[in-house]
């Protein structure tokens, strides 16, 4: 019995031995993450121990809806220098991210996939399981992945008096119009975007009188960031905005959930439709 | 030309282009509707847009105009340079910077009245650093020189502190410092704009007699019995006001206290107190009639009006250097 | 009015410009300020007009200059520096009407009496006929001219000029004299610095001589253009002669001795 007890003891010891001469990582390549939007998918896809460093932008809370995750990982400010330093099998970025940083990479014989941003809610489950194949783990890419696509086949029309509509409003008078994934995620929550509507597309100037003529329903304002004045928070308080008595303004609860896509955006697209009750009459929406 | 004729000439041409600036925006009300809204009421939508868009830029506009033409043609009288401009010199880049560091850094807690109080303290501190380097050496180049080197380091430290501000807008927004803008202005900004303004033109005004003396240089005036330090004083604190001021709201406009006061000197006797008066009326033309470029010249956008009085007056600027090469040198 | 100055010292840049000048000074009379380049003539005539702070005191028929406001100094001193400065090309009649500034001040319009003054100046001096050219245009007698009738246009008791001759051609010298006898004889204090003796012995009715910042001679030409002293304080010799108008005097040459020096 003894024998056989250190024979269970000398493999457990051995197989401990491996785990630890290999690392930390039992499968798939360890990630640097360069960008924002690349951060937040690999957190949610990687195993404890896989990813090296996130941008330092995973932990602004403007930016980032993982932002309190990111404090568990190293962060670098995407330069070549630092992932050098990490050495990891793969680095993830966004394609308008730090070009002659990513073409070093290359040079340097690094692996570098890059991700362009969202800018439309049926892109993102294909984000995620191209992000998960690339982390080795398409179980949890899978999942997460259909979980969203039936989130979405899920959203059933808003049962109100009309379909509301709404526009996002940001500094210096700039809406976000046809080609975003606020605007994607604004249809998919059965609103009507004005800027698209009206042939705005990307992030354009909005004219302020073009609000007031035809007043939307609701406008979604930008946070202002405390404790840092700028201009751009002058538009909270234009006095229009206060007299067009229709219309519902305000902050969203989640600024950064229509930054990137992942699964935070669903979230967004409920919160989204669960305002609407409150701007027009309508029959209680199911399915959120 | 007549003197009554040139001020009601002015005068005509400012509110034409003011009521033409109310009809001009994006949302396309009639005139009728457009004036019956801005005074009587009626269309509610119509009314938000003429008496809260609308009217507070075309009335900046022309507070706006007025104050630069007004300083311009007060610091030529002073400075006897008709070059001298405060955006040439750097007065106007000086506000912007005032107004950046006490607003952005969050020193004066975030307060509306950082922003005028900083532009002030800026452009304050320029004029008289002009002031001491124009007493020293008088002629025309060491003082365009000093300006545009003035004008430049208040334009890179402006860059700096709102490059180095939390707010991710912050660094965008150095072009509404450096190019000025009038878009979506409020009339909070010009109940805040009016006292100082009125305040600086009555200091310029003051010192206009002190100017007319100047002509005949330091000494000549001394002897008609001129106060040229207390000219100096109101000019500085005057020049400070209506661009400090100015620059507060709109950032920093630039030329318009250039073009008009040359425009309009041959039309009058040439003496400075003379000139201020339809430098001011022609400047609140000039600005308006900008502003009106700047949002109707490229359909569906809107250029920063510091780009239109920058396109007019640097060419002019150009053009009055090398024909006065002869004078200046 | 009469000017009177006592113990008039001044120190420029670390030199003694001037060492406790006295002098008085009456009306009725042009009084002539001679001497050489850097005598402190230009500084003595700044003093007495006001424009330059000095030990010593300056006064008025008993009242003191030092405690008047400008304006009011203004009003019984006219000065008219050496340096002609025009700064922008204004017409002749707004340049002399400049000189009523110390009486209008802040009121924007002139009066009719105004008017008259500045009409009766550009007479004396005869610029009417250019009344609408702009002041830069002119040449330099005619801005000479233009000047001084800005000093009379002010119409004081005292009139203060540095080398309001100088420059201009021999007409326009001597009809700038006779301006300023003119004005003399309408009881005006009358105080004038020349390079030209002989302008000077002619046409003033008292002269007074520099040296170093002191005086070295005061009275009425006869007295003060003497061979000794046109030796002493110039360091030339002359030849001087009178004639029924009054004196006259040439230059002639370097006194043996001071060959070579100033």
């Amino acid at each position: 019995m003894k024998q056989f007890g250190k024979r269970i003891w000398t493999g457990a010891l051995a197989a401990a031995g491996l785990l630890v001469s290999t690392g930390s990582v039992l499968s798939g390549p360890s990630v640097a993450s360069l960008n924002v939007c690349t951060d937040q998918l690999a957190m949610l896809l990687a195993e404890p121990g896989q990813l090296k460093s996130v941008s330092n932008l995973a932990r602004d809370p403007t930016l980032s809806s993982l932002h309190e995750k990111a404090l568990q990982y190293p962060v670098n400010k995407g330069l070549a220098e630092e992932v050098l330093v990490a050495k990891p099998d793969l680095v993830v970025t966004g394609t308008f991210s730090l070009h002659n940083t990513t073409g070093l990479l290359s040079r340097l014989g690094f692996a570098v996939e890059e991700f362009a941003y969202a800018q439309s809610v049926e892109t993102i489950p294909a984000d995620i399981r191209r992000m998960g194949r690339l982390l080795e783990q398409p179980a949890r890419a899978g999942a997460m992945a259909s979980r969203f696509e039936h989130d979405l086949a899920e959203l059933e029309p808003l049962a109100c008096s009309r379909k509301p509509v709404a526009l996002f409003y940001g500094a210096r008078g700039v809406a976000l119009g046809k080609g975003t994934l606020a605007h994607s995620a604004m249809q998919a929550a059965g609103f009507t975007n004005m800027a698209a509507e009206r042939g705005y597309e990307g992030v354009a100037a909005f004219p302020l009188e073009l609000l007031v003529q035809d007043p939307p329903d609701l406008i979604i304002l930008p946070r202002p960031t405390p404790g840092a004045p700028a201009l751009a928070d002058e538009i909270l308080s234009h006095p229009v905005l206060k007299k067009l008595k229709a219309t519902v303004t305000g902050s969203f609860s989640r600024p950064a959930s229509l930054s990137c896509g992942g699964p935070f955006t669903m979230q967004a697209i409920h919160e989204l439709r669960d305002l609407a009750p409150s701007l027009l009459p309508c029959r209680k929406a199911s399915g959120s | 030309m007549n003197r009554p004729r040139l001020i009601t000439m002015l005068a005509v041409l400012g509110i034409a282009v003011f009521v033409l600036s109310l009809l001009i925006g994006p949302a396309r009300i009639g005139p009728v509707t457009s004036i019956e809204a801005l005074i009587a009421g009626g269309n509610e939508a119509a009314m938000i847009i003429m008496r809260e868009i609308r009217l507070p830029r075309a009335l900046l506009a022309v507070l706006i105009g007025f104050s630069l033409g007004v300083a311009g043609a007060a610091l030529q009288g002073l400075l006897r340079n008709p070059l001298a401009e405060p955006g040439i010199i750097g007065i106007s880049a000086s506000a912007s910077l005032g107004a950046v560091l006490l607003f952005y850094t969050g020193l004066a807690g975030a307060s509306l009245l950082a922003l005028p109080a900083g532009a002030l303290t800026g452009a304050a501190l320029c004029v008289l650093v002009l002031l001491v380097i124009s007493a020293a050496q008088a002629s025309t180049i060491t003082l365009i020189l000093a300006g545009v080197a003035l004008a430049s380091l208040a334009g890179a430290l402006t860059s700096l502190v709102l490059n180095l501000s939390p707010n991710p807008y912050a660094s965008y927004e150095i072009i509404f410092w450096l190019l000025g803008s009038l878009k979506d202005r409020t009339m909070d900004h010009v109940w805040l704009v009016i006292p100082l303004m009125v305040v600086g033109w009555a200091a310029l005004w003051a010192s206009s007699r002190t100017l007319d003396a100047l002509s005949l240089g330091e000494e000549g005036a001394s002897g008609l019995g001129a106060n040229i330090p207390r000219a100096r004083v109101l000019v500085v604190c005057g020049v400070a006001l209506c661009v400090g001021a100015a620059t507060a709201v709109s950032g920093a406009i630039g030329f318009i206290g250039l073009i008009v006061p040359h425009l309009v000197r041959p039309l009058t006797n040439r003496l400075p107190s003379q000139l201020l008066l339809p430098a001011g009326l022609g400047g609140a033309a000039l600005l308006t009639i900008a502003d009106i470029v700047a949002r109707t010249i490229i359909p569906d956008r809107e250029l920063n009006v510091g780009v239109v009085t920058a396109l007019i007056g640097a060419p002019f600027f150009l053009w009055l250097v090398i024909r006065s090469r002869r004078e200046l040198f | 009015m009469q000017l009177s100055a006592s113990s008039i010292s001044i120190s420029l840049s670390g030199r003694q410009v001037l060492k406790g000048v006295d002098l008085g000074l009456e009306p009725g009379q042009v009084t002539g300020l001679l001497g050489p380049n850097g005598a402190g003539k230009s500084t003595l005539m700044r003093a007495l007009a006001g424009q330059l702070a000095h030990q010593g005191h300056v006064e008025i028929d008993g009242r003191a200059i030092a405690g008047m406001s400008e304006v009011e100094r203004a009003r019984i001193i006219a000065w008219l520096p050496q340096q002609r400065v025009l700064s922008w090309p204004i017409s002749v009649q707004a340049v002399v009407e400049l000189g009523r500034l110390p009486w209008h001040g802040w009121r924007r319009a002139m009066s009719q009496a105004d008017r008259e003054k500045c009409a009766a100046a550009m007479d004396l001096l005869d610029v009417t006929g250019l009344a609408r050219r702009p002041a830069t245009e002119l040449s330099g007698g005619e801005q000479a001219r233009v000047l001084m009738a800005r000093a009379v246009a002010q119409d004081t008791p005292v009139l203060v000029a540095d080398e309001p001759a100088s420059g201009l051609d021999p007409a326009h010298q001597i009809s700038m004299m006779a301006a300023l006898r003119h004005l003399a004889g309408q009881g005006r204090t009358v105080f004038v610095s020349l390079h030209d003796l002989s302008l000077a012995a002619r046409w003033c009715d008292r002269l007074i001589l520099m040296k170093d910042g002191e005086i070295a001679a005061d009275g009425p030409p006869d007295k003060v253009m003497t061979d000794a002293t046109l030796r002493d304080v110039y360091g030339i010799s002359a030849r001087i002669g009178r004639d029924e108008c009054g004196l006259w005097l040439a230059p002639l040459g370097l006194t043996e001795g001071e060959m070579g020096n100033g």
